[in-house]
């Protein structure tokens, strides 16, 4: 059920490339298709050598500290003014964020 | 079953979790505020903002577990979910894909009059997204943040439903559970729960067909409406020669329609990975214990009890156990009365008044104590049942106790005999003609005379007490 997906057998040809840039919403030029390729095949092979290696008796790690989660008391506090938290957007409109509009 | 089709149904359900903060940050939950005045750095995703977990969310979740016959996992991990939206500052949803913190469980509905076990496949907590608005400028979409970042509940079902009552029972059903748990407000219309419903059909025998999922449900009419809809859009399509297309669909309330959600095509690819910024959640088995020994009465246990103490019928009792504000409402009248009169004065007339004003129970304008005190005033035949009826409707509009409104308009029974006597006595001796017919064999005519009594007494003579006295004289 669980499949990370860079682990997949995936093989970095031209449509994988354009996927991945789309589904991370970056434009990816096609004079740098090949060194792009080259790039993330290497990463992935050697990721694939890591595989090699026998896991069968180890859990899964999600993380590399041996530590867990450290919980906070449930404390609404006032945090930020519309003001402050809109202060760095691009574009606003009245209390709001406002983006081009996007059409269900 | 729709012409021959069989429909397998599972639902997805999004429950708010009932807090003061948010899942991974300190700003508020409350519902209706200004736009993005509940939002800190790290639900506006502020570069090096890191999440910190709310442990009553975490006790919610659990609590919901119990209440869904769950197991409840040690060992939970939180992962990202990612994809774009303009609701998502942070470009990923954190939610929990592998190692959910409740695993499989199961709850009991109602389906043609009998019990059926519908599977919980699992929940998990993860982060609610901000609000997109779409109406309030032709070429601009709006966004609020007060909602990025909430907790909610996603509750998994197995496809064990076969049709579009069982979908909504079963929805009913887990709302009241978490309303009983006060996990989750269920309040629909605010979207505090909202059901994703995934829709196939195939012929009996053969294997399951292409399922659609259809998002964001938030009624049980809708709920009912789209999966009707649905099923009969795949099958009108498959028996015309096509095949049906794995995705996700709106359900338009204005025109009962679904259709498909395109901005969703590349959303099944979220290339889920643990999130980096959260180590895993372990729960210690002494605390799981203290919240399950702290689970209130359930709507099933208590169903059984109403049947028990207050002799109710089956259906009654599931009528006012199903929502928690009704059975507390219920409890507080029943107590130290008689439970039938109690049950029909809750169940016909109050429902009948809230269903007409459109009020929840909690909104009811009489109050528990009020309600009691009437009929207390019927059970001890200081005023007819009519007269309650009427006194009611006075407490419905003026809100006042019913003791007061017998007072103030000398509405009590005349149940004294002496005083009977003489209304009786003057009714017989006024109509000399039909007290020879009665006693002639016309036995009918004796509501005429329980009819004039009545009107001597301006509708205040105690009914039974009138009927006896009658008889009585009537028959020597």
């Amino acid at each position: 059920m669980f499949k990370p997906y860079i682990l997949e057998n995936m093989e970095f040809d031209k449509d994988s490339l354009y996927k991945l840039g789309k589904l991370s919403k970056i434009q990816i030029d096609e004079s740098k298709l090949k060194s792009l390729s080259s790039d993330l095949g290497s990463i992935i092979e050697f990721i694939n050598r890591l595989k090699s290696i026998d896991t069968e008796n180890v859990d899964p790690t999600s993380n590399s500290l041996d530590q867990s989660l450290v919980m906070r008391d449930d404390i609404a506090s006032d945090v930020n003014s519309a003001n402050e938290i809109l202060e760095n957007a691009p574009q606003k409109e009245l209390d709001f964020f406002s983006v081009p509009k996007v059409i269900e | 079953m729709i012409n021959g089709w069989e429909l397998v149904i599972g639902i997805e359900i999004h429950a708010q979790v009932k807090s003061k903060s948010k899942l991974f940050s300190s700003s508020s939950t409350e519902f209706g505020s200004g736009p993005n005045s509940q939002v800190s750095l790290v639900d506006a995703a502020m570069p090096g903002m890191l999440p910190v977990i709310n442990k009553f969310c975490v006790e919610q979740a659990v609590r919901s577990g119990i209440g869904l016959n769950a197991k409840i996992n040690n060992k939970s991990i939180f992962d990202r979910k990612n994809y774009f939206y303009q609701d998502l500052p942070q470009g990923y949803q954190i939610s929990q894909f592998k190692d959910p913190i409740v695993g499989n469980g199961f709850i009991e509905i109602e389906s043609e009059g009998q019990s059926k076990k519908i599977g919980i496949e699992r929940l998990h907590l993860e982060q609610d997204a901000g609000k997109s608005l779409h109406d309030q400028d032709p070429n601009l979409t709006f966004v609020d943040l007060n909602r990025s970042g909430i907790a909610l509940m996603e509750i998994v079902s197995m496809p064990d439903m076969k049709s579009p009552d069982e979908a909504v029972e079963y929805v009913k059903k887990v709302r009241s559970i978490l309303r009983y748990l006060d996990t989750c407000d269920g309040n629909m219309e605010q979207g505090s729960l909202r059901a994703d419903v995934n829709v196939s059909v195939n012929k009996p025998g053969n294997d399951l067909g292409t399922r659609c999922e259809i998002k964001n449900l938030n009624s049980f009419k809708y709920i009912h409406s789209a999966i009707i809809y649905e099923a009969k859009r795949q099958i009108r399509l498959i028996e015309s020669g096509e095949n049906i297309i794995q995705e996700t669909r709106l359900y338009n309330i204005d025109s009962g329609e679904t259709r498909s959600m395109r901005s969703k095509e590349d959303a099944h690819d979220y290339r889920y990975f643990p999130d980096p910024d959260l180590l895993p959640l372990i729960l210690e088995d002494d605390w799981i214990k203290k919240i399950r020994s702290s689970i209130p009465e359930l709507p099933d246990q208590k169903k059984e009890r109403f049947i028990r103490e207050y002799s109710l019928s089956e259906y009654d009792s599931s009528v006012i156990v199903s929502d928690k504000s009704t059975s507390d409402y219920y409890e507080k009248v029943v107590k130290d009365r008689n439970p039938k009169l109690v049950t029909t004065w809750v169940t016909s007339e109050l429902f009948s008044v809230l269903n007409k004003k459109n009020l929840s129970i909690d909104e009811s304008p009489i109050s528990p104590n009020h309600l009691g005190e009437l009929i207390d005033n019927i059970d001890n035949g200081k005023i007819s049942s009519r007269q309650a009826k009427e006194i009611f409707e006075e407490m419905c509009e003026t809100g006042e106790s019913a003791n007061n409104i017998i007072n103030e308009k000398g509405l009590s029974q005349i149940s004294d005999e002496g005083e009977l006597e003489k209304l009786v006595d003057n009714v017989i001796s006024s109509n000399p003609e039909n007290v020879e017919k009665y006693k002639n064999g016309k036995d009918k005519l004796f509501g005429f005379f329980v009819g004039e009594a009545m009107k001597l007494s301006k509708g205040k003579a105690n009914p039974k007490v009138l009927n006896e006295l009658l008889k009585s004289k009537l028959n020597t």
